[in-house]
């Protein structure tokens, strides 16, 4: 082999003279980044590209690139470039690669996230950073490795990227992300914007390979045969130095990291311990006189240098390394670090990162006292996913707790579980709580934690025990002298009545848990008993006591408290059909908890969103939200319920199959609830499916079992729904005669059935009307028999003409646009013919080419052409 | 992944335009629908063009619905199979 030419990353060759030349296969990928730029630089609308690829496809070293060429542009118009990377740490530090970044921009960004600020605080602070200066390139490595908070910031960002002068890139390993994945919550989010695009890696090619082989004296054939074009497998076999080709990239790794000699192997593994990278004076603790091989490290290509962090290339590089370390010594190296971490140079000691090498150094003491610091840090940024996650660990080393401190870890460890919707770890940590403060004679805590299991349980529709637990918390506390955690419990036995529709007793324990409350004169017994009742009675002035008990939740800091509320209002309003009221609650909910990491919540909102769109006719959308919710949903069971029933109707009301099995798996979480609000509206979604299906004995069974709960519980409207679809399937069905309310509001579908319910041949054919108008294809052939076998005329017997109308989504002025562009008309021209101002006209352009998947003006018009969306004559 | 037939109407007729501009028509089609991960396998093509059974692999039936409607193309019923293969079963019978 000949050493005329040093490897660089990835794929990238580099002179002897260490300028780089080329990167192989990558022109399209970069010409699409410098594109997304000039798009932001021209419209100063900030872009959103998230760039996916395998471990080792050589995204950073693409970025890294992208980042070269800018600093190159001397012009008044150059961009400046930030950049922060996650780190692949097993509980993140909240906020990492932000703070970064904003440390070393200081000023009030730093001031800000640096602290303690929430998520929305951050994304704010970064908007007003973006917009001070123009232009920037924020790039965001890793983001699968990144922390809740992190994403969180991320999808703020994004949602309002529009309004900043930025490009902002994301990068992520598109192949390790398991189903419930906190990334794919933004990346699904992100699909349906305008402003975001995807940019997706591949392997090299065999003749790029063969490319890098060229100047060595290795088998490029049999190259790409082992590495299978991995850019990164590549270059480590390539520099491996090796006659042959090592099998592994483990095996490529160390192999070069051995050529580099014993002191740099030591200085190397130093840096493999830390995998956020290592500062210098840490190695220096950490490696003693071997830092002076830092140097060779870094002239070799398998260190880095970013700000004042030395840190691997590469991960997988990493990962070699540290899995070659010999246990003893890996662990006096944590343990160095652990001491040296303590006191750190600069700055104060951060919980997460001491965690991380207290744990890897065995240091129960230090596990302990820095994961439940860590824990603490993480909650109170609403990063609750990590705060989980040190709290778990804090209590893996927890042998030498008290029983009262393993309580409070665990008490601790259950909220987090449970506001990021993971009742079943939830409910665990609470259950040994329970027992311990019980062992503890500690029986405040003891009542109070069986009100909290109550609340926990129900999630995951465990009801029976939730009432139980709830029921047990009052006995238990009304043996001690009243205090708040008697009212609260009064207070939360109230709502597992109100949820079950058992309305009297509801109020009943509503009541008592306002006069206690009013005796104790505390806030936030006061927000809750007013959700409480508010839930209590929802047709009688409830909406108001809710939106109260929201106002003095938000002013007084009690989070996830306005959270609920805000899930009970919307639930309430997307039944009763207020579309707009039911919006705003939406809306402001969402914000409200996806900026405060109350992912529970949020997963409930998200479903009453979709059903409010299937009933608004917003059907696509509709599918949309209910599919997000199904693959990011874990443990509570309404989410889903509501998400399976929304998604079998858009199936069923379209005629697509998948139907029943969606609602048959919604009726599975349903049933065991025994709650009505559970069961009603699944129940009335299967009757409305067989019906649809001309199945009347599915009408029947479909609606029994909840029919006679409704009308056990006196729910006139849920009864009145249910014998509408008997009736419709020819079953008699009395209608008992207290049940004579005025039913919800119906949406436009389901007046379009009910109109068909009788014989006179108009408002048939209004319904006919409508019911083709959505798309409704199972109905309009019901409605269209009927109506023939009434005798009416000129019934259509196949599907209605469909008219073109609006190809791709495109807006009829879009059209008009199109037309004069397909005409080769520039854009001002064509802002002079329609009388627009050339900016918007250069908006309705990028819409179009989105809309097209052109790339180029001449690609839209020739598409336009060719399916006939403009006429020839322009 | 699932398989789907999908059948449409087109009361003009379907017209996929001859040459360079059909292999451009049907290219833009697939470049359209792989977005979604939905793949055209083939289509039957009955009453000259005017009624379609259009077979798919796709993800769910919202994404061919998603596909069709951007690509402009009518919808009248999705209905999910699976392939029964006659041979399969002289193959068994002579096996036994």
């Amino acid at each position: 082999m000949h050493h005329g030419m040093v490897r660089g990353e990835a794929g990238e060759t580099i002179s002897a003279s260490g300028k780089a030349t080329e990167l192989l296969e990558r022109a399209g990928a970069l010409g699409s980044l410098a594109q997304e730029l000039e798009a932001v630089l021209r419209s100063r609308r900030g872009r959103v590209v998230l760039l996916g690829g395998e471990a080792g496809v050589g995204k950073t070293a693409l970025l890294r690139r992208f980042r070269d060429d800018l600093e190159r542009d001397t012009t008044e118009r150059a961009a400046r470039v930030l950049w922060g990377a996650c780190a692949p740490l097993f509980t993140p530090r909240p906020l990492g690669p932000l703070l970064a970044v904003a440390e070393r921009l200081g000023g009030e960004l730093a001031e800000v996230v640096g602290s303690d600020a929430l998520p929305h605080e951050v994304a704010a602070a970064y908007a007003a950073e973006l917009r001070s200066r123009t232009p920037t390139v924020f790039v965001l490595e890793d983001v699968h490795w990144a922390d809740e908070a992190t994403l969180d910031v991320l999808r703020l960002l994004s949602r309002r990227v529009d309004t900043v002068p930025a490009l902002v890139v994301a990068s992520f390993r598109d192949d390790e992300l398991e189903r419930d994945h906190p990334l794919r919550r933004v990346l699904g989010e992100l699909a349906t914007s305008d402003a975001a695009s995807r940019l997706k890696l591949g392997r090299l090619s065999p003749a790029a390979v063969a490319e890098l082989a060229a100047p060595y004296d290795v088998d490029a054939d049999e190259l790409y045969e082992t590495t299978g074009g991995n850019p990164f497998f590549v270059v480590e076999a390539l520099a491996a130095g090796d006659d042959e080709i090592p099998d592994t990239v483990r095996d490529a790794v160390l192999s070069r990291a051995a050529r580099l000699g014993a002191p740099a192997t030591r200085l190397l593994e130093a840096v493999a311990i830390c995998p956020s990278g290592a500062e210098l004076w840490l190695l220096e603790a950490l490696a003693g006189d071997a830092v002076e091989r830092l140097d060779d490290c870094l002239a070799s290509g398998m260190l880095d240098v970013e700000a004042t962090d030395v840190a691997f290339r590469h991960e997988l590089a990493r990962l070699a390394v540290e899995e070659a370390i010999g246990p003893r010594r890996r662990v006096a190296l944590h343990r160095k670090a652990l001491a040296a971490l303590t006191a750190p140079a600069l700055g104060a000691p951060d919980p997460a990162r001491l965690a991380h090498h207290a744990e890897a150094a065995g240091d129960g003491t230090a596990v302990l006292r820095f994961a439940r610091e860590a824990g603490d840090r993480a909650a109170a940024r609403g990063a609750h996913r990590e705060a989980a996650a040190q709290y778990a660990r804090a209590l893996r080393f927890g042998t030498c707790l008290t029983t009262a401190e393993r309580a409070d870890l665990l008490e601790r460890r259950s909220q987090s579980a449970y506001l990021t919707d993971q009742s079943d770890e939830a409910i665990a940590a609470l259950e040994d709580a329970v027992a311990l403060r019980q062992e503890l004679h500690d029986t405040l805590a003891e009542g109070d934690n069986l009100r909290r299991l109550g609340e926990i349980l129900w999630c995951p529709g465990r009801t029976r025990e939730a009432r139980r637990r709830a029921c047990e918390a009052v006995d238990l506390l009304e043996t001690l002298p009243p205090g708040r955690e008697l009212a609260i419990a009064y207070g939360a036995l109230a709502a597992r009545y109100a949820a079950a529709d058992r309305c009297e007793e509801a109020l009943a324990w509503g009541a008592q848990a306002l006069r206690l409350a009013e005796r104790l004169g505390d806030v936030e017994l006061r927000v809750r008993s007013l959700a409480t009742l508010g839930a209590c009675e929802l047709d009688d002035g409830g909406f108001s006591k809710l939106e109260r008990s929201i106002e003095l939740a938000r002013s007084t800091g009690l989070d996830a408290e306005a959270a609920r509320s805000f899930v009970i209002l919307a639930g309430a309003a997307v039944e009763r059909r207020l579309h707009d009221q039911a919006e705003r609650y939406l809306t402001e909910g969402l914000a409200w908890s996806s900026e405060r990491g109350l992912e529970l919540f949020r997963l409930y909102l998200l479903a009453y969103r979709g059903r409010s769109w299937l009933d608004q006719g917003r059907w696509t959308d509709a599918a949309d939200a209910a599919s997000a919710v199904l693959r990011l949903r874990r443990t509570s069971a309404t989410p889903g319920i509501v998400a399976l029933t929304t998604l079998g109707l858009v199936r069923a009301r379209r005629g697509d199959p998948g139907r029943h099995e969606l609602l048959d798996e919604a009726w599975l979480l349903a049933e065991p609830t025994g709650e009505l609000a559970r069961l009603g509206p699944v129940a009335a979604a299967r009757a409305e499916a067989a019906w649809l299906d001309g199945d009347f004995e599915g009408v029947a069974t479909a609606t029994e079992s909840a029919l006679a709960l409704a009308v056990q519980r006196r729910s006139a409207r849920r009864v009145v729904e249910l014998v509408a679809w008997r009736r419709r399937a020819g079953i008699e069905t009395p209608l008992p005669d207290w049940a004579d309310a005025e039913p919800w509001a119906a949406c436009p579908y389901e007046e379009a059935i009910a109109l068909a319910d009788g014989d006179a041949e108009a408002p048939l054919r209004r319904a006919l009307d409508e019911l083709q108008r959505v798309g409704a294809q199972p109905a309009t052939t019901i409605v269209a028999r009927r109506l023939r076998e009434l005798g009416a005329r000129g019934v259509p017997r196949g599907p209605r003409r469909r008219t073109r109308e609006n190809p791709f989504g495109l807006t009829s002025r879009q059209l008009e646009v199109l037309a004069l562009l397909a005409d080769g008309r520039r854009n001002a021209e064509i802002a002079d013919r329609l009388v627009l101002s050339e900016r918007t006209v250069d908006h309705h352009v990028g819409a179009i080419l989105r809309k097209l998947e052109a790339r180029t003006r001449g690609e839209a018009s020739a598409t336009a052409i060719r399916l006939g969306l403009v006429g020839q004559d322009g | 992944m699932p398989r789907y037939v999908v059948e449409r109407t087109f009361p003009d007729g379907l017209q996929v335009p001859p040459g360079e501009a059909g292999v451009a028509f049907c290219r833009e089609i697939a470049e359209r629908n792989s977005t979604e991960e939905v793949t055209w396998v083939h289509s039957y093509v009955a009453e000259g063009g005017r009624k379609s059974f259009c077979i798919y692999d796709a993800p769910t039936p919202e994404a061919i619905r998603k596909t069709a409607e951007r690509n402009g193309l009518p919808v009248d019923r999705i209905t999910e199979v699976r392939v029964l293969d006659p041979y399969f079963y002289a193959g068994e019978t002579r096996a036994a």
